[in-house]
């Protein structure tokens, strides 16, 4: 098969265009259309008419060019999906049965997403536009929003750093063979898992200010039971990264006269850690969104974090474009992490294992 | 017994037995290895060969029985284990390299954390020890990146690094390609000649007859018959080792 690269691009694509036949391509290109039409049309339309007021965008989302593209998109589609599912079995090449297969299913996704975009953009839009997409209501609170976002990720990355701590240890006492010691690591993990985060915030806060009589701020305790939590669930990833590890390596160093304690920590956990990284990115991940909880202990004004921030907002206005610039925000935030997650997995299920951050291994 | 004097042996294995669960794998041993002897120890797989090796460094303990290490009783339990084990090398058919270390990180490794030698120190030694198994230009290469024969040979160096006195060989040739096993078996030979201790439990009868002062046969957890190797391959005294013999050669 072709290598990757730029030649090799321009080779496959002749070759589609070689390889295809009438009728798959046309279920291809209907296919691509049918979606384009549906995704990039309103797009385009929406910003070459301009975003704001809120007015304009209600007139686009009124007009007969958006119902058009629309209208397009579930004709395009549905040819697509009919060509293509009808003649995918019948092409003599393998190039032109992914054409049609592909027209087929990108057609279908057009069908049933034009479709629902037009039955909305045909109800009462004003209303929706109003309360939801306008946008000129955020230009005065973009500060705001930026500084939402770093709290949130300040919340997030002190508490996966504690937590990140607290879960190796825990997970080398949860993998010991004495019952003694790994009682205690199993009771504190099934705990800080078995309540909800929103109850441990407050717990931890009213019982540090009152039982222990600690003058702690919301912040403080917030970071604290974050990483409480996030300490219990990387526990069970790491407990499972030590786990995997083959029984020979553990062998290996104890051979070679080191104690437990030194066999996990120079053999076996620098070789867990590097296969745990993507599952302890996902729990990242969820921390994220997670500290959206901390608004139950209550946040002065520079404390807010996204979800504080969106929510305040719309209480003062009633106006909920607040809250899809949350969801924006949390995105902006995640989304980059989510896809580093993904090329990890991918490298080290290459086998890159052995060589992946051994920087990391150095201590 | 072995054909030397009544020295101190290097090591004596008494009377041990292995259970896993309900399962009796050693049903009393005893072995006593000389100083520079090379034992070889054969036998059909489940026959508990491997499982006495390890119980001679105690990466697996003994249900009962005892093992003296220079005259030391190691099943004791308050035996410094680490210690000891930095006087027996051990080699393992599946190498157990530590695969995010390179070759020679993976022989300094224990030099530095266990030894406490430094940095530069632990890398001259290492470096020797390399070239001793003719790997002086594959340090800087990972366990991945080598051959089944140099992953075995890098785990030779790293268990010589110790300076043991003692070396357990558990078929360290069994998990390689053909054509890969001379180079393994090659510097097995050239440590024997060196006048190293050695526990080897091999399928390698070649090896056996060439290298090994005593062979002993095992099967079923026992000791079947033990002696010089070329009497066991050519003409064994017991039924049992006939028939293994008969099958393998």
């Amino acid at each position: 098969m072709a290598a990757p690269g730029s030649a090799a691009g321009v080779g496959r694509l002749s070759r589609w265009r070689a390889e295809g036949t009438r009728l798959s391509l046309l279920a291809g290109l209907a296919g691509v259309g049918g979606l384009g039409a549906t995704l990039v049309g309103p797009i385009v339309l929406v910003i070459v008419r301009g975003p704001t007021p809120v007015d304009r965008l209600v007139n686009t989302l009124h007009s007969g060019q958006l119902h058009a593209l629309f209208v397009a998109g579930i004709v395009s589609g549905a040819v697509a999906a009919i060509v293509g599912w009808g003649s995918y079995r019948f092409v003599p090449t393998k190039v032109a049965r992914e054409q049609a297969i592909g027209g087929a299913v990108l057609g279908l996704q057009a069908v049933i997403i034009s479709a629902l975009l037009l039955k909305f953009t045909s109800g009462n839009i004003d209303k929706f536009a109003t309360n939801f997409l306008d946008f000129r209501v955020l230009r005065p609170h973009l500060g705001e929003f930026g500084r939402a976002a770093k709290n949130t990720l300040i919340l997030a990355l002190a508490g996966e750093g504690i937590g990140v701590v607290l879960g190796l240890a825990l997970a080398v006492l949860a993998s010991s063979k004495r019952s003694v010691v790994r009682a205690p690591a199993r009771a504190y993990i099934n705990f800080f898992r078995g309540t909800p985060l929103i109850w441990q915030l407050s717990f931890i806060y009213f019982g540090l200010i009152v039982g222990f009589k600690i003058n702690i701020s919301v912040y403080e305790s917030a970071i604290i039971a974050f990483g409480l939590n996030t300490g219990a669930y990387a526990a069970e990833v790491f407990r499972a990264g030590i786990q995997s590890i083959e029984r020979g390596q553990l062998e290996a160093a104890r051979g070679l006269g080191m104690s437990y304690l030194k066999a996990m920590r120079y053999a076996v956990i620098p070789q867990a850690v590097r296969r745990v990284i993507p599952p302890l990115m996902n729990e990242f991940v969820i921390l994220i969104k997670d500290t959206s909880l901390i608004i139950v202990l209550g946040l002065g004004v520079k404390e807010y974090e996204l979800y504080a921030v969106g929510r305040n907002l719309f209480s003062d206005t009633f106006n909920a474009t607040f809250f899809v610039a949350t969801a924006i925000g949390y995105l902006v935030v995640c989304l980059p992490l989510i896809r580093l997650v993904t090329a990890l997995e991918r490298r080290l299920r290459s086998g890159l294992v052995g060589v992946v951050g051994h920087s990391m291994a150095e201590a | 017994m072995s054909g030397t004097s009544a020295a101190e042996p290097l090591v004596r294995v008494e009377a041990i037995h292995k259970w896993f669960g309900s399962l009796h794998v050693l049903k009393g041993i005893d072995l006593s290895v000389q100083p520079r002897d090379v034992v070889c120890v054969v036998g059909p797989s489940g026959s508990g060969k491997s499982t006495l090796l390890r119980c001679i460094n105690l990466l697996e303990e003994p249900s009962e029985g005892h093992v003296w290490f220079e005259g030391r009783d190691i099943t004791d339990v308050r035996t410094n284990l680490n210690e000891v084990r930095t006087h027996i090398g051990i080699v393992f058919q599946q190498f157990n390299l530590f695969p995010h270390e390179t070759a020679i990180q993976n022989v300094m490794l224990a030099l530095q954390k266990v030894l406490g030698y430094g940095k530069d120190e632990a890398r001259g030694i290492a470096e020797r020890e390399l070239a001793h198994v003719g790997l002086r230009l594959k340090g800087d290469s990972y366990p991945g990146q080598l051959s089944g024969g140099q992953q075995q040979r890098v785990a030779i160096a790293r268990a010589l690094a110790m300076a043991p006195k003692l070396m357990l060989f558990d078929e360290v040739t069994s998990a390689l390609d053909p054509e890969l096993v001379k180079e393994v078996l090659d510097v097995m030979k050239r440590l024997a000649s060196e006048g190293m201790t050695m526990i080897v439990v091999t399928h390698e009868m070649g090896f056996a007859r060439e290298v090994g002062d005593r062979m002993i046969f095992m099967d079923e957890g026992v000791i079947v018959e033990e002696g010089r190797p070329a009497d066991l391959l050519s003409n064994p005294t017991q039924q049992r080792t006939r028939s293994f013999m008969s099958k393998i050669l």
